[in-house]
This record gives structure tokens, sequence and C-alpha cells, in this order.
């Protein structure tokens, strides 16, 4: 049953004390270890982004002010990106590397980093992976399908999504539909065979895509009926949306605690967050234009300020989830929540004003890792590297042994602590 | 090493016949110097030809072919190749490419694809009967089409997830509850929605405050963002036919300057109903109440709001509506001093201290604003009313009186509108026994809707072209939904297979006979949408503090606007397609005259026909569309404008620049035009050969903006920053001269401007100065040709899905095209009629 605002305002309030654990055996004996991304479509405005010198960081530029209470536990790294051709429409590759077109190529299509680790996850947590943005998606999330996933737009959406929970009634209705549903995906099946019986190899491949939906579904119907019966936790986050004006950076307070709060409760273990380029960032101190136009300046003084502004924000978003994170003791462990979750900031688009998709800006923090300051990855000929290897570097912490993902060509040294 | 190639190419000349004995010498004469394998000139070696054309590099041959035939190649400058062997080389390639027949299209079957949105909601509604897929956003959750080229009708693009799958069964669901309701009757109730009943509700997620001027029997809307809903009737109750009616007039149209609040004296004020997704607009008459009358069926959960569509009301301050109410101070001032002052002592005193200095601001004159608007006194809704219990649309579907043992007589007609093809019961039974065991629990009705959900889950639904379908079926099919983007009638199905179209007057007949009657109003918005790529041209907008009108007046509407009715115009006189390059009129209203520089164009927001005689604009290339499209948001691209007019009017595909280019970035404060910028390229060797061949197809546009009026120089920017007064004095300034259409003056401080050369020559030497002589040059017949083709292929893009046809398929359309003078709608028809469409 859906619930009106106001019960997401007053009704959930004073529960925030103790936390309980999602995960059906209680505490996991090992720490989960955690993947968050924080991106935009457009890059960032470099001489602000990147630091003058390599090594450990005494000054931070002026975009990434915000992170001086971390700044000896990140990494930013230069000279690393996707190879891709200048232009629009090639920063959807963020997370993998790949564009649509060339994805034929990988059996996996352009399966992004995020959803690698959501897949492995799997059932073990009520969500896979919860995807969030203001206005629209930025595109950095597909499946192995080749297909993007669309994130929530709407806080109170996400709201609804990640901790309502049903009432009895409503949750024998949810579990009617899923055995209805399930029962129409076991009627559709003869058809589909029978259709593949009749065609070439080559039109086979987009009915397999079918088949393999119609099981995906299947198993995704089993794992939303097992967590039917348990409660979702309780949070509140009204605090965020009693003003008499709630703005861009309000909203995004509500997204980031929210994401918080299902990592600390193990809701999910995988988040990605989107700064679109069409939302309107007006809000934010010293910012008239959009977004867009301000990454192509002319290098005019007054319009890349209000684009570092725009990239400052973003910065101080992700700054103001790190501090929680870092806050939060992670059971069973002497570290924090932020050491058990790799956070990447970043952008499939170098600068927007260059249209240039080569040296991407790359910022990691979290994780465990012994963080290396400034970092220039490119190699003695002169070659950047693949943003992969970063990838690559990550699954390993996840604790997968693997030496590739999709275009890398090594792994980033990064040490864990 | 040119030993080798000679020797392959000799191989061919046995199959090829006599009068391409000579070519390979001919190939080695005039190409090797360029084209061998260590120079290889635009990334092409002769070798890569092969003996004969194959479906690997058939391309390089119709792109020899095209390059020879225009003179492009070999280039002028580097050649002395003489008519004879130029017209035997030609000879020899377009043997070559008709010798690739049409066999290879015979086989390319375009491949099964999902329906996109658009043809998901039709074919839904189809299957259903009903008018459309539901009035409360049944298909919201489904995931956006994702473009390529511009085209939402692509294979590749449109894939297929468990998670597309879990929002089919939902969509479906959603629209499925509106036609087949609940067993008990919901009452019909009559709601009257008094003028107190009426609210302001905004549409972003901030809250506003209630901004409506009220009386005791009416509302204004003030506030064009702000929608008005009715407090005691906010969502349609229950599924069912609802009566509505709405007493609303339109006033004071033309109380205050029409250059102020940006709305012509001469266009109605309009008022539109929201009735969930579904929109229905009423031009209101002045100061005479109009009672709006509805009847329309409307599903549970749609919202009822009404809203006030306007490109005006923007133009002062940054574009936010607010700032416009200070018209009413200006205008009190000057004419009502006595009221004016009055405003002032009765506001100024409440005022917090920030405005309260500037009597002027707007917030003191929200009370006072006498701008167009509509007025709206009062409504009453009827309903839910049903003719019949149960409902039409349901026994329309299931009959009186439906039993379980009759699933597969009921189900069998839905099925085979959904799956556009004759179905057997013997195929309907896994789904007969899936509402057999659902019966039980869920009642029949209920059961049988399950039985509908696993049809419309189907993959002989969701699936486009699918193999089950026999040859006379994919035909209709095809044909269907490449003008209607739905599934073929019944009755058109059994036309076709009945052998009534198997010639191609016959086609052509049903093409003239469905555009006359209106039938295809998807093509003619979906179509030149996608060719056009029209959806780009907010992608990259126009600076807003430099083209202020373009952002203030919703200028990319109106050119978005002129290409369609043009391609309208080019489709209801049946013009040959060489209209769109050659026409010297377009479809211009007051607004499209300010960026276009006419000053004989009627003041209101209609688009008329305009006869250009300067020779600059008409059709396509003068239309602000396709000019804005391809320009940055402060500067031009010659080279965007250049690939826009080959990939999408020519036909040509330059190959995309290397991945190891560094791109400098556009220095706005530099002395150099772009074209010195540019020059760069035909001076690097790397970039030259293919650049040579781009960049003169983009340069005559250099005459026109970002958003595409026309310009004699470039400004250039100065370098010393001006104070915030003198930047301020200057914008209000302008804002006053772009209210009066006028074009905006160069700040004192943006320095001197610069000469536009807008001339260039093309690699086979053709040259040109200035777009009247580059207008001229794409009416050769090469490049007349080329568009056609061009057009041609784009058509088999939509229609197929991919764009995996052959030149030869599309030469054979051509052929059929030119019989009929290029007519746009016996062009069409030829497509349909192609065996590409019969296969």
């Amino acid at each position: 049953m859906p619930l009106d605002r106001r019960t997401f305002l007053k009704g959930l309030g004073g529960s925030l004390a103790l936390p309980l654990l999602e995960a059906h055996a209680g505490l996991p004996q090992v720490a989960p270890t955690r993947f968050l991304v924080v991106g935009n479509p457009l890059g960032m405005h470099p001489e602000n982004f990147f630091p003058t010198e390599f090594g450990p960081l005494n000054s931070l530029p002026t975009t990434l002010q915000s992170l001086e209470w971390l700044k000896d536990r990140i990494t930013v790294l230069s000279h690393t990106d996707h190879g891709m051709v200048s232009g629009h429409g090639r920063e959807i590759s963020f997370l993998n590397g790949i564009l649509p077109a060339q994805s034929g190529a990988y059996p996996e299509k352009n399966l992004s980093i995020d959803q690698f680790f959501a897949r492995r996850v799997g059932s073990q947590v009520r969500f896979p992976s919860i995807h969030a943005a203001l206005e629209r998606g930025i595109r950095m999330s597909w499946n192995a399908n080749g297909v993007e996933l669309k994130p929530f737009t709407d806080p109170q959406k996400l709201f609804d999504h990640l901790f309502l929970n049903l009432s009895a009634e409503g949750k024998k209705r949810r579990r009617d539909l899923l055995e209805r549903n399930g029962s129409i995906l076991d009627t559709v099946r003869p058809q589909l065979s029978h259709i593949k019986g009749r065609v070439s190899q080559t039109d086979l491949e987009r009915l397999d895509h079918y088949e393999t939906s119609i099981r995906e579904l299947e198993g995704s119907f089993a794992d939303r009926a097992q967590w039917l019966d348990r409660d979702k936790p309780t949070f509140d986050i009204s605090e965020h949306f009693n003003q008499f004006e709630v703005t861009v950076e309000n909203r995004y307070n509500a997204i980031f605690d929210m994401i918080a709060y299902a990592f600390q409760t193990d809701l999910t273990r995988v988040a990605t967050v989107a700064f679109p380029n069409e939302l309107k960032y007006t809000d934010v101190k010293g910012v008239t234009r959009g977004y867009h136009a301000c990454t192509h300046n002319g290098k005019k003084a007054e319009v890349i300020a209000e684009l570092v502004a725009i990239e400052s924000f973003q910065i101080a978003q992700l700054s103001r989830l790190l501090k929680k994170l870092d806050a939060i003791q992670e059971p069973n462990t002497n570290g924090t929540m932020l050491d058990n979750t790799i956070v990447l900031f970043g952008s499939g688009m170098g600068y927007g004003g260059t249209h240039s998709n080569r040296n991407l800006p790359i910022l990691v923090a979290g994780g465990g890792f012994k963080h290396r300051g400034h970092v220039d990855t490119q190699d003695a000929s002169g070659r950047n590297m693949p943003l992969s290897n970063l990838f690559v570097r990550f699954i390993q912490r996840f604790g997968l042994e693997t030496e590739t993902f999709n275009t890398s060509t090594g792994s980033f040294d990064l040490a864990h602590a | 090493m040119p030993k080798h190639w000679l020797s392959i190419l000799a191989a061919g000349v046995l199959i090829a016949g006599n009068s391409i004995l000579a070519s390979p010498q001919l190939l080695e004469k005039h190409c090797s110097k360029c084209h061998n394998e260590e120079k290889h000139k635009g990334d092409f070696v002769l070798t890569q030809l092969g003996s004969m054309p194959a479906s690997d590099n058939f391309e390089l041959w119709s792109t020899s072919l095209d390059y020879l035939s225009s003179g492009e190649m070999p280039p002028p400058e580097n050649s002395s190749i003489s008519d004879e062997d130029r017209t035997l080389l030609i000879k020899f390639f377009k043997d070559g490419v008709q010798s690739h027949s049409v066999t290879a299209d015979a086989a390319h079957q375009p491949r099964p694809r999902r329906l996109n949105n658009r043809e998901f909601a039709n074919t839904v509604s189809h299957a259903l009967l009903i008018e459309h897929a539901g009035s409360h956003h049944p298909t919201a959750n489904l995931l956006g089409d994702t473009l390529q080229n511009g085209f939402d009708t692509s294979g590749e693009a449109l894939g297929m997830s468990e998670f597309h799958l879990d929002e089919y069964l939902t969509s479906v669901r959603g629209i499925l509850d509106a036609v087949i309701l609940s067993p008990t009757r919901p009452p019909t109730q009559d709601y009257q929605i008094s003028t107190d009943r009426l609210r302001m509700t905004s549409l972003s997620q901030r809250r506003r405050a209630e901004r409506c001027n009220r009386t005791p029997t009416s509302i204004d809307f003030l506030d064009i963002r702000l929608r008005v809903y009715f407090e005691n009737f906010k969502v349609v109750p229950h599924s069912g036919r609802y009566q509505l009616k709405i007493r609303a007039t339109g006033i004071d149209r033309a109380h205050y300057d029409a250059s102020e609040t940006g709305i012509y004296d001469d266009d109605p004020i309009r008022l539109r109903v929201h009735l969930g997704n579904q929109i229905r607009d009423f031009d209101l008459p002045d100061n005479e109440v109009l009672e709006i009358e509805l009847d329309e069926w409307l599903a549970e959960g749609t919202r009822i709001e009404l809203s006030y569509p306007t490109d005006g009301l923007r133009l002062r301050g940054n574009g936010n509506f607010k700032f416009q109410y200070a018209i009413a101070h200006d205008h009190l001032k000057k004419h009502d001093p006595e009221r004016y002052q009055n405003v002032i002592n009765r506001e100024i005193p409440r005022a917090p201290a920030r405005t309260a200095k500037n009597p002027g601001h707007w917030s003191h004159w929200t009370d006072e604003w006498e701008g167009p608007r509509p007025r709206i006194f009062n409504a009453e809704i009827k309903g839910p009313i049903y003719e019949a219990w149960p409902p039409k649309r349901q026994t329309a579907l299931l009959g009186e009186s439906p039993r379980v043992s009759d699933a597969a007589r009921i189900l069998q007609p839905i099925a085979e509108r959904a799956w556009r093809r004759d179905v057997s019961r013997d195929e309907l039974q896994p789904i007969v026994q899936l509402v057999r065991s659902q019966a039980e629990k869920l009642g029949t009705v209920q059961a049988l809707k399950e039985g509908i959900v696993a049809i419309l889950i189907s993959p002989a639904f969701l699936m486009l072209h699918s193999p089950d379908l026999s040859v006379a079926e994919r035909f209709a099919e095809k044909w269907s939904y490449f003008l209607k983007s739905s599934p073929p009638k019944v009755s058109f199905r059994k036309q076709v297979a009945s052998g009534q179209f198997e010639e191609f007057h016959q086609v052509r007949d049903e093409v003239y006979r469905l555009f006359r009657q209106a039938e295809v109003e998807a093509f003619l918005d979906a179509f030149p949408r996608a060719w056009l790529e029209l959806n780009r041209i907010n992608f990259m907008a126009p600076d807003p503090d430099h083209f202020p009108l373009y952002d203030r007046k919703r200028l990319s509407e109106d050119m978005v606007a002129e290409a369609l009715h043009f391609f309208r115009h080019v489709i209801a006189n049946n013009l040959p397609l060489s209209e769109f390059l050659e026409a010297d009129y377009s479809f211009v209203n007051a607004d499209l005259a300010k960026v276009y520089g006419l000053s004989d164009v009627p003041a209101d927001s209609k688009l008329r026909r305009y006869q250009f005689t300067d020779g600059r604009r008409g059709g396509l290339l003068g239309m602000g569309a396709f000019l804005t499209l391809t320009a940055d948001s402060l500067t031009t691209s010659p080279i965007h404008r250049a690939v826009y007019v080959m990939e999408n009017l020519l036909g040509i595909h330059p190959s995309p620049p290397p991945p190891n280019v560094e791109i400098q970035e556009p220095d706005v404060r530099q002395a150099r035009t772009i074209k010195e910028i540019l020059s760069q390229h035909t001076a690097d060797s790397n970039c030259a050969t293919c650049h040579r061949g781009i960049d003169p197809y983009g340069y005559a546009f250099e005459n026109f903006d970002p958003i595409g009026a026309w310009r004699d120089h470039y400004k250039r920017p100065g370098t010393t920053a001006p104070s915030r007064a003198a930047r301020q004095r200057h914008k209000r300034n302008n804002l006053e001269r772009i209210a009066q259409g006028l074009a905006v003056l160069p700040a004192p401080w943006e320095g001197k401007t610069m000469a536009i050369d807008s001339s260039a020559r093309f690699r086979n030497g053709d040259a040109y100065q200035g777009i009247r002589e580059y207008r001229e040059l794409m009416q050769s017949d090469v490049n007349r040709r080329r568009f056609v083709r061009s057009f041609i292929s784009k058509l088999l893009t939509y229609a197929n899905g991919d764009a995996d046809h052959s030149t030869a398929l599309v030469n054979a359309i051509l052929k059929r095209s030119e019989a009929h003078d290029f007519r746009i709608l016996d062009t069409i028809a030829a497509v349909i009629h192609s065996p590409s469409f019969r296969n």
C-alpha cells in the first residue's frame, strides 16, 4: 500500500538508535565489501581537479577542497581512461570501457563493474544494487544483456523502495502477484522454443536474450518472495524536506543518507549515484547557467567559476557521505564502514570543454586501501593506463580471483592495508 | 606490390565481361600512387577491392564508384585523368556493384526485434480494441528507447532483459486493469467543482505558494509554471467514462505590449486539459465564457489538471516567469499613476527591506498582473458512466458471460490481433491451461485476464519480424509498422494474403490512400524526427546569455515544427525529393522570422509558407533546426554541419577521427577564425586526406550563427573584463532589442569583428563562394541522386531496424523512384515494394 508523503515525513521518526541488520543469518562473520560509485557525465575541469604534483597530497586543488579531512586517504589517478575518441555519448562507457556498439564482442556485453559486483552479491541482500540520481540518470550502469539500468530519480520513491514495509494484506497480494507472474512466464516458454526452432543462427541471439530474461526474472521472483516476509529497517529523512524550499542539496543529502543507512543495515552492498547534465544546479551558490553550458565556457573565468562550483558541490556531497561512513564502526572489525566500502568518483568523460574522453578524472577512497595521493598512471612510453586496470584491482579487493576485466592490461597497484 | 593486386583484379575480368578489360591498368595508372600498401591514403588500399565485390568489401566498391562519379577521385589537382578513362573506370565499378546482385538482399531478412515503446502502446491498444493504452501513464515505467543515429527502431539498441520483461508485466497489468474491471459496478456520481475548489499546484518538486488572482467566481492563471486541479476530484476513483464540463474564458489578450510579454496579440489564449497523459487543448474566446465539454474513458488513478500553454512570459530577467510581474509596474506607472501610487502605498510598507527599496521589484506587483491569461470559473464532472455492465470494452473482449470452457474461442481473436497472424486453437493450449488452472482461485473473468497477460508477454507479441509469420503476414506487419507504428488490421492482412499488392501500382495506390486518409500520423512525426535527428536539437543548446530569444521563446519547438511541417508539405503534394534541397521557401512564424531576419511575416505563432528571395534559405539547408542542432552553444562547427549534411542528406559516411588525435579546445578569446584553426587539418597530412573531403560540405554555413541567424562577421571577444554595471547596462539594452526582434549588439568591450570566409573547394574541384553557390552545387545531378539514395537508405533503416541493406538494393529502389520523378510517395511505395520488404 502506498503511504502518503506525510507518513514519510513524520511517521518514521525516532527509530534511529539501533539499526537492525537485514541479513538473515544475523551479523555476517566477515565484514562485507561494498562498492559505491558517484559519477557525472561531463568530466571535471582539469586544472581544478588534478593536483599539480604527484605523490602525497599536501594542498588540494579547488574542486577537492571539501576532502581536506581525508586527503591522506584518497588516490587521484592521472592519465587513465578507456581510450575513447572525443565527443559526447562515450561517457556511458565509464564503468565498463565498452560502448554499446562494441559490446557484441563481449560475452557479457557492456556489463558495468557495479553490476558485476551486484550479481556476485545476488540475493545475499535484499537489493543487489541501488541506483539514484535527480532528474535522470547518466547511463552508467549496464547489465549483462547490454541494457542500461534506470536509477530512482525521486528520493521519495527511493525511500519507499528501500524502507517501506507492506501490510500483511499487501504482502499477501504481492505474493499472489509473484505467483501469477511466475505462471505467465511458464506459459510463454513453449512458444519461445517453437519460434527458436524456426530461425537461423544469427537471429537466435535476440531470442536467446528473451529466454535468459525469462530465466532471470523467475530467479528474481524467487528472491523477492523470500524477502517479502522480512521487515525492512526503519529510517527517517524528513529533516531534509522540512524546509520552505527543498533544494538540490537537500535532495542529494537525503539520497546519500539513505545509501549510508542501506549499507549500514546491509540492505544492499552496491550503489551508484549520478549528477546528471539535465539537473538545474542553480540552487548551488554562484551557479546561474546550465551544467553543460558551463563546460563550454570558452575559457571565460566567470563561467569556469560556475563550473567549478557545480563540480565542488558534487565532491562536497561525496565528502559528506564519506564522513558519515567513516563515523560508523564496522561490526567485527577494527575499521569503519568506509574501510570496507570501495568508493569511486569519476566520469567517463575527461573534460566536457574539450570533449576529450582521455585522462578521466578518477578519485578512489575507502576500501581499506593504502592510498597513494596523486598517481601518474602513464607508462614509460607515454600510454595512459586503461581504467579497467583499476576495476581489476577492485574485483580482487572484492575477494574474486581475476586478472582481467574487459579492456584491462593488468591490475592497478593499490595495496590493501 | 602492384603486381599483387593486378593479378587479383585480372581474375575478375573473366566474369565481368569485356568492358572492364582495361580497368585494372587504369586503376594502377590513376589510383595506385596514393592507395598502395605504403601510403594507404584515406585508409584505403586498392587490394582491398579484391577481384569482385563481396559482402565485406562491398562498401568500398560503392564508395569508389561514388567518388569517381562525383569527380572527387582522383583529386583533380594531382591527376590528369581523361574523360574517357573516367567513364571506363565508372563503368568498371558500376558493373562490379551490379554483379553483386540483389541476391545478396534476398538473403537478408530483418532480424526479430523488440517493439519500441510507441509500438508497444499501439499494439496493446489494437489487441484490446481500445483507443489508447490508458490515461494513467501505464507505460511510463518502461525503459526509454535508446536512439541509434536518431532512430528508435534499431534492433541492436532495443535490447531485452529480465528488467524489461518485469516492466512489461507491470505495464500490461496496468493497462488491463482499466479495461477489465472488478465485479462490482461503482455508482455514478456528480462532482460540482465550484470556484473555491479550484486549486493551484506546482509541477516541480519544489513547493510554491498559490499565486492566482482569485475572486469568488473565478481564478486566473498567473504563474505559468502552475497547474489547476480540482480539490474534490484529484484523481479518477474508478475506471469508466466521464463527462467533464469546464467553464473558462481568455482575458487581457492585448493589455500589455506584445513585445513585453512575448505573446502575440493574434495568438489565441489556450487552456490545456491534462487527463493523465492525454492532452486536450482549447482556444478560449475573449471575454466570453466557453463551456468545454469532454466525454472520455478515464482510467482509475488518472489526474485531471489544467494548464496554460504558452511560449511567452519569459522575456524578463533570467527568463524565469516571476520577473514578468514587473511589466505590471511599468504599465501602471505609465498609464495609471493613481493606481500605481496606491499599490506603492500598500505594498512597500509590508515588503522586506531588500525589496522595499526597489518599487519596480516583481514581488510587489503579483496581484496587479493583467497579462493575457485563462480565467476559469468552475467545472463539473459526472461519472463513472457505463452504458452497460459489465462495460462494453470488457464484453467486446470476453463476451457477456464468459465460461472457462470457451477460453480458446475467446482468446483466439485477441491473440490474432496481438500476434499479427492467424492463430490455431492448438497453439493456445498452454494459455488455455493457464486460464483453467487460475479460474478456481481467481474466478473466470480474472483468469481470462491472466490469459490475456500471457498473450501480451509472449515473444510473438513483443518481437517484430518474428520467424513464425508467413511471408504475407510478415509483409503486412512490416508495412503497417513502417507507416503506422502499429499492427496491421485483420482486413489488411487478408488483402495482402490474397495477393492484392503483388504489383507496384497496387502498392502505390494503397500508399496514396493511406497518406490521403491521414492514417500515417506516426510516420509523419517519427520518421522525419529520426532521419533529421531533430530530438538532438537541445543536446547542446545555444547559450542562453548570447541567444536569449532561443531559450525564452522556446525556439527549438518552432524550429522542429518547421522541419516537420515542411516534410508534411512535401508528402501532401507528393513532390520530388529534390524539393528538400532545392525549395526556395519554408514555413515560418513570427518567432522564426526574428531569427531569419524577415519583416513581412504576420505577428503570430502560426507557420505559414514564406518565399525567400535572397537565395540563402528555403528547404532543409536553411532551416534553424539543422543549423542549431549542428552547432555548439557559443560557436558553430563547420565540421559538425558537414558531417550532418554528408551522413543524413547525402549518404556519405566519413570515417571518425583516429583515437590518438589531440583535439584543441576552441578558445573564444583567440583572434583566429574557425577556418584558420581548421586549416591545421589540411596542413597536417594525417588529417588532410579525410578533411579535404569533409570540410567543404560545412564552410558554406558559416554565415549562420549557432541558432541559424545570418551574420556577416564573427564577433571577437575582448580581453579586459568590464564592470558589473556596464555588463548589466549592456544586457538590459540588448533585452529590449530582443523583445523588439532586433539583432543583439556586440558589447563595446568585445573588441573587433572578424570577417567570415564561407568559401571552399570540394575535392572534385567544384568551388563556391558562400551559401548561394553551395546550394547550386547541391542541385547537381550527382548530389540529387546521392540525396535520394540516402533518403531511401534512411527509410530502409527505419523500417528494417538495421542499416544492413546493400547499395544494390538501394539502387534498384532508386531506379523505380526515378521512373516516377523521384516523387516522395512513389519512393516510399518503391521501398515497400522492394525485396527487402517482401521476403
